[in-house]
């Protein structure tokens, strides 16, 4: 029996086992795209390929047999390089998005479709606890946010961009009315705190989400109430205070600690906070002003001096974010900064690098021409966009919020979690935009009662070409064309439906990307059922508290 | 010039005459077999039973059927695939996708004729693509139209029809024209046209006989290039102009001499004279070299001085304008200096030899060692020969013949197959081609020695579809061989049983990998597999297989007639024998040449070659074809050896050579080698399938003027990837030209960064400008397909950069040489 070497490991096989299974025997996982316990090997990914010693190249350890003194290395530098390339070859010729434009412009990257189909089946609180994983803040922003993702939303290529602003409200004050508000979960405590100072977006929201991670956050802050620009930068009749006040209260409830009346530098220096607490963000906004710098804390160019990657100052434990560290008027930049400081400085504490949030993993289908809109808002209802009537107070109705969900085209992928060249994607840092050639055009069948298949996503790996060879289909798929145009189709252009009657579900379940997807994995947006009316939300009668309600003394 | 529509309007004048011209009937019009149209014939249903019926029922019959569905319909129509799959145990996933893949398959009805132009890598040097460009302009094809709009001309290309020092070429239905200019396809089109009308023409080659003692023989070459110059016009009006003044002489059609340069080539032997060679000979000339080497009886001697006057003042005539006038040349200093270097062994009389005609074949020896293998030798002592004449593989790759010959033979399998590629594909490659039209006998006697040495009783040669004459050559041959006994269940007599069979390709540069095409042999797409396990073990329908490449097995007989000493004396340390290369480009005299391996480029290129045009600089050749690379004119002396070649970044590749001068951008040279693999690369495997494409892409940036200084960075980097992830040879080798041109000729590429195209050839970096050398003629103005130049008569003309479509032809039609690139 063969014994081979693999990463100064041995392991002897039966003759005529792959190296990818010599490997796993070892339990060393090599990543693989087309290759399917029980499917002959396709050798079509490449992803699988390993360095053996005297040969030349990388070979596909899918389909390499191991021999007996094989040496064989798993993971060097230029096998990580070569399938990170394989990987950005398969997603540069991707067409298809993991996320919708919408999030992925969204500063604060919300998922937006998420809540969108949420609001669409009535679940509202899970809307909200969806949101909140974001954006502490939603019925404010829900009031001011620029609508940056609607200037994005692929449906107002259509006729008119998803109201986002509304609906994002729509699910704030479903928050603030509710009978049992939205309180996240927080982990057992670290024993560690964190002075955060400036109780502005960006600081509120750097708060909710260390405290979120179990660390205790005091709020420093020289006015008097919390909210920072919020409350003393935007007009009431846009933002009113209660509505403020209403989505900061389930901070103090969390356990955050606001210090109002202390201005840093002079009340306290930046030193003794450091020596009381763990660490410190900096949220304390624009600074254009203070050229001499905070608090020690030198100035570059508009902002104080910190990594914008990881918020981290040239003082090791005092981090900045928000318009501090990057200059911006909009409240959702800054509560998206919160939220990246929170983890860089969470990772900190831990003891490791810091890292502030990543922008959201995706491959971007791009401009799209009449034609592909057509197809793509093929199966999307095509009402206009939901207009609040003159004279209705407040946002959308439930019924309005509904209605206005079902226009989301739902651009985001079906596989999202289970796709996996974008889980391998992820994982060898592969850039999704280094090849970006000529696209292949858009396209999405669903003539198939199981199935919805998206060409454009397919990486021809020939799995399914495979599997629906071998469980004996009539028709089947067959490869057509061949070299950088090949693609998988029904022979003689018949129906998918022809192709694939047995094999169907197989062939979904094997494909790695989402080109063959189950039609119940499928998002899609339909008309709310007439016959269930919701009535507007029932704003209940009670008082809304006033957060932070006492001063508390200084220092 | 004619336009398109004056071209067909005699046409529809002549309906009667020519019904097919307009009315979207095909024509017979002299090419083979006359195309039906699908829907009169019933839903093509009888055709496809009876071709089943014929050629069988199973996967490997699938695509002969398709071909012959394709030669009776001019496509494919999906009525006859799909009663294709219920008549036969052919999968329809098999039908749909190998229809797809090959590239002679077409799924819509083409135009009544169609236009091929040739892109081999000569041609392409050599303007074809301002000849294609010319022709869509000329048949007013919009974008990515190809038929004409009356469906009388098809628009398509082909990558390669080994016609190279033809180039540039342009065929249409089998009849070759070379050396076509861009404002010359009005007149090609006219002479097809009328050559249809006119019964066409025909290029089959008889059988010839041997020459009787004592008679003079004039040969003629009826190679590809010596038919597409139009040597068989000139061997009929040979013919009849000998009978008419009853010359002692036989006409004796011959293989390709290799001066392809000077096609077509005429030979006059004369007992006790020597021997004379006319080169570019034209069917009218053809009379008076008869009378000058023979006396016409009943002819005045008055009459005779004049003709040879004639003849003479035509050999002094060295300036030919190609391709209306071809004029006479004979054997010369030049003509032995491209001979002299040679040495034959793979082309073994040359130019001397009836392909066809075995009594000569074996007067030369032929047949001699396969008798002797099969009557005295023992299979180990001739692969023992095989390995200690050092013979390796001529296919590129130079594996040991012996080594691979002794494993087939030690593999245990009840069956075992022995294939002779002859898949040909390199662009501006023509050895194969050219060996297989002109020594038949010699490629059977190999195959066969080889199939009976490695234990196996049946062989098929599998040949590239664009080379019918070569096929039609091997089929003529294989009968021969079987009615001699040659071949067959009973070779020699001895019991020995040989079967040699041929598959012909149907397009796909790729089926010349060796698990390519034994997929395709198969009945399959040709996607090559992982090797191991390599054929030897694991071959055609699993059976050990041994694969050899034409000029491989062209070499065995004269080993085992000759002895192991005949390759090992010749070459160098590693490098035994000799190769044949196809000498194509900018060299004054190209050819098929056989040379020994150790002699250097530069003697190649000066010596034989003739070196470049006057006035222009030898800069690089490219060796090797698309798995090859660029070589710089500095490195010029590096040998002709499989080690040193790889070295220098090249490959010895199957033997195509094409010469490059200071006019030629290497960008644009990569960029053509790209385009060719990314076209065809079967698109199993990712590296190859989109990265040949994304390096394409920054090439064309490059080419355009968008080239970034990260982009040679990205170039290398995913060129490195593509070469070490790809599955099979193709995707290995296809980023060499790059990797060489980014090598040595690094300073062209920041010159397309900065926005230069140093050779003038990058048409969005160039402009066209007229200098003061104009004399006011107007010709350019006149022939300007974009009207770009004002008609300004005895003026100086001026070009309007924004009109212009930079085609090069007032360049090539400027008297005074006043236009000039910038």
């Amino acid at each position: 029996m063969p014994t081979i070497t693999i990463d100064n490991r041995t392991v002897e096989v039966e003759p005529g086992t792959t190296i990818l299974d010599a490997a796993a025997r070892l339990g060393i996982h090599i990543p693989t795209l087309c290759h399917r316990q029980g499917v002959k090997p396709q050798t079509a990914c490449m992803v699988c390929v390993v360095k053996i010693a005297g040969r030349k190249g990388l070979l596909p350890s899918c389909a390499t047999i191991a021999e007996d003194g094989m040496v064989v290395e798993s993971e060097t530098e230029e096998v990580r390089l070569a399938r990170r390339m394989a990987l950005e070859l398969m997603l540069g010729d991707h067409v298809g998005d993991c996320v919708g434009p919408c999030q992925t412009t969204c500063p604060a990257q919300m998922d937006i479709p998420g809540m969108i189909r949420l609001i669409g089946e009535g679940r509202l609180a899970e809307a909200v606890a969806l949101v909140k994983g974001r954006i502490p803040f939603p019925a404010v922003l829900g009031r001011i946010c620029p609508e940056l993702c609607e200037r994005a939303c692929r449906r107002g290529r259509l006729d008119a961009p998803v109201s986002i602003k509304l609906l994002k409200r729509f699910v704030g004050d479903f928050d603030i009315w509710a009978k049992q508000r939205h309180l996240p979960v927080c982990r057992p405590a670290t024993g560690r705190s964190v002075a955060i100072v400036g109780a502005g977006p960006a600081g509120l929201s750097a708060a909710y989400y260390l405290r979120i991670a179990g660390h205790s956050c005091t709020v420093y802050d020289d006015r008097e109430r919390p909210g920072g620009m919020l409350r003393y930068g935007v007009a009431e009749s846009e933002l009113p205070h209660w509505v403020l006040d209403a989505e900061i209260e389930p901070l103090e409830r969390m356990g955050i600690e606001f210090r109002a009346g202390v201005r840093v530098g002079e009340a306290v220096s930046l030193e003794q906070l450091r020596a009381r607490h763990d660490a410190c963000v900096l949220a304390v906004g624009d600074v254009g002003e203070w050229v001499e710098g905070f608090a020690g804390v030198p100035v570059e160019g508009r902002a104080l001096a910190a990594d914008r990657g990881t918020h981290q100052s040239p003082l090791p434990d005092v981090f900045v974010a928000g318009a501090a560290l990057t200059p911006s008027r909009y409240a959702v930049r800054a509560v998206a900064g919160g939220r990246s400081v929170a983890q860089a400085l969470h990772l900190f504490l831990q003891g490791e690098q810091p890292a502030g949030a990543e922008r959201s993993y995706s491959v971007h289908i791009r401009t799209m021409d009449p034609d592909e809109l057509e197809q793509f808002a093929a199966d999307t209802p095509r009402h206009a966009r939901v207009k609040i009537p003159t004279g209705q107070p407040g946002g959308f109705t439930e019924a309005q919020a509904r209605m206005e969900a079902a226009r989301c085209l739902h651009c985001e992928c079906a596989e999202l979690d289970t796709c996996r060249l974008r889980r391998l994607g992820l994982a060898y840092h592969a850039s999704t935009t280094r090849y970006h050639g000529e696209r292949r055009r858009f396209e999405r069948d669903m003539s198939h009662p199981l199935l919805v298949h998206e060409p454009g996503k397919c990486i021809a790996c020939g799995l399914c070409v495979q599997i629906a060879a071998d469980s004996g289909e009539q028709l089947g798929l067959s490869f057509v064309g061949r070299g950088f145009t090949v693609r998988v189709a029904v022979p003689f252009g018949r129906p998918l439906s022809d192709g694939l009657r047995e094999a169907a579900r197989a062939c979904a379940d094997a494909c790695p990307t989402a080109a063959l997807t189950l039609r119940e994995h499928f998002p899609h947006s339909s008309l709310p059922e007439p016959e269930a009316p919701a009535p507007r939300f029932r704003r209940r009668r009670r008082m809304l508290r006033r957060p932070f309600g006492r001063l508390r003394g200084s220092g | 010039m004619a336009t398109y529509d004056d071209l067909l309007k005699p046409a529809s004048a002549q309906t009667a005459d020519a019904p097919a011209l307009t009315d979207g009937a095909p024509t017979p019009c002299g090419a083979p077999g006359a195309m039906v149209s699908a829907n009169a014939d019933a839903r093509c249903i009888g055709f496809v039973d009876r071709v089943v019926e014929q050629l069988g029922r199973q996967a490997d019959a699938l695509i002969p059927i398709l071909q012959s569905i394709q030669k009776r319909y001019g496509y494919l129509p999906r009525e006859a695939l799909e009663h294709l799959c219920e008549v036969s145990e052919i999968t329809p996933r098999d039908i749909a996708g190998v229809s797809t893949f090959y590239s002679r398959f077409r799924h819509e009805p083409a135009g009544t004729h169609v236009i091929s132009v040739c892109h081999g890598t000569a041609c392409h040097v050599k303007g074809a693509p301002l000849v294609s460009s010319a022709l869509r302009r000329y048949l007013r094809l919009e974008d990515t139209q190809t038929t004409s709009a009356d469906g009388v001309f098809t628009l398509d290309s082909v990558d390669c029809l080994g016609c190279c020092t033809l180039a540039p070429v342009v065929q249409i239905d089998g009849i070759t024209y070379g050396h076509v200019t861009p404002d010359g396809v009005g007149q090609v089109l006219t002479d097809f046209l009328e050559l249809a009308r006119g019964g066409g023409i025909g290029a089959g080659v008889e059988s010839g006989e041997r020459t009787p003692g004592g008679l003079a023989e004039v040969r003629i070459g009826v190679g590809s290039c010596c038919i597409a110059g139009g040597s068989m016009d000139v061997l009929t009006q040979m013919q009849e102009a000998l009978g008419r003044i009853n010359a002692p002489a036989v006409v004796k059609p011959v293989g390709c001499v290799g001066m392809c340069h000077q096609t077509p080539l005429v030979e006059i032997e004369k007992p006790g004279e020597e021997i004379a060679v006319y080169a570019r000979v034209q069917p009218g000339d053809a009379e008076a070299i008869a009378y000058r080497h023979f006396r016409p009886r009943g002819l005045g001697g008055r009459a005779r001085v004049a003709v040879s006057r004639a003849v003479d003042r035509l050999l002094t005539d060295e300036n030919w304008p190609p391709p209306d006038r071809y004029a006479l040349d004979v054997r010369d200093a030049p003509v032995c200096a491209f001979l002299g270097p040679q040495r034959h062994l793979a082309t073994e009389l040359y130019g001397a030899a009836n392909p066809l005609d075995l009594d000569d074949y074996r007067a030369h020896g032929g047949f001699e060692a396969l008798k002797r293998c099969v009557t005295k030798l023992s299979p180990d002592g001739v692969i023992d020969t095989i390995e200690r004449s050092g013979l390796r593989g001529r296919g590129g790759a130079g594996f040991p013949s012996g080594e691979k010959w002794r494993r087939v033979r030690a593999a245990t399998g009840e069956r075992k197959f022995v294939i002779c590629n002859g898949d040909e594909g390199d662009p501006g490659a023509f050895m194969d081609r050219m060996i297989l039209e002109s020594y038949p006998f010699r490629v059977l006697e190999g195959l066969a020695i080889a199939t009976w040495a490695v234990g196996a009783h049946e062989a098929v040669l599998y040949i590239r579809a664009e080379y019918a004459l070569a096929v039609q050559r091997i089929w003529e041959a294989i009968r021969i061989c079987e009615d001699h006994a040659l071949l067959g269940d009973n070779v020699f007599g001895t019991g020995v049983r040989i079967l040699v069979g041929i598959m012909e390709g149907a397009g796909a540069f790729v089926c010349g990998e060796e698990t390519g095409l034994m997929a395709s042999l198969e009945g399959r797409r040709g996607n090559p597999r992982l090797r191991p396990p390599y054929p030897s073990e694991q071959g055609l329908w699993d059976c050990p297989t041994l694969v050899n490449n034409v000029e491989t097995l062209a070499l065995v007989p004269t080993i085992v007639r000759n002895g192991a000493r005949t390759l090992a004396e010749l070459g160098t340390g590693l490098s035994k024998g000799t190769k044949v290369f196809s000498l194509t480009g900018k060299v004054r005299r190209g050819g098929l040449i056989e040379v020994p391996m150790g002699i250097t480029i530069r003697q190649i290129v000066e010596d034989i070659g003739g070196g470049v045009a006057e006035g222009r600089s030898f800069k690089a050749v490219q060796i090797g074809g698309p798995s090859g690379g660029c070589i710089p004119a500095e490195l010029a002396d590096t040998p002709v050896d499989y080690e040193a070649l790889n070295e220098i970044g090249a490959i010895m590749g199957s033997g195509g050579l094409v010469v490059l001068d200071d006019s030629d951008c290497m960008l644009d040279v990569a960029r053509y080698f790209l385009q060719f693999t990314q076209r065809e690369s079967c698109g199993k495997c990712v590296p190859c399938r989109i990265g040949t494409r994304r390096m394409l892409d920054i090439l064309d940036r490059l080419c355009t003027g968008h080239g970034r200084i990260a982009d040679l960075d990205e170039l290398e980097q995913l060129a490195g990837m593509v070469r070490a992830s790809s599955l099979c040879g193709l995707g290995q080798t296809a980023p060499n030209p790059i990797l060489t041109t980014l090598r040595y000729f690094h300073d062209e590429y920041l010159a397309h960064i900065e926005g230069r195209c140093p050779a003038g050839r990058c048409k969005e970096l160039i402009t066209y400008t007229i200098t003061d050398e104009c004399i006011g003629c107007t010709r350019c103005a006149q022939q300007c397909p974009a009207h770009a130049i004002a008609f300004t008569p005895y003026e100086k003309h001026t070009i309007d950069s924004s009109k212009c479509i930079r085609c090069d032809t007032c360049r090539q039609l400027c008297p005074t040489d006043a236009v000039r690139i910038q």
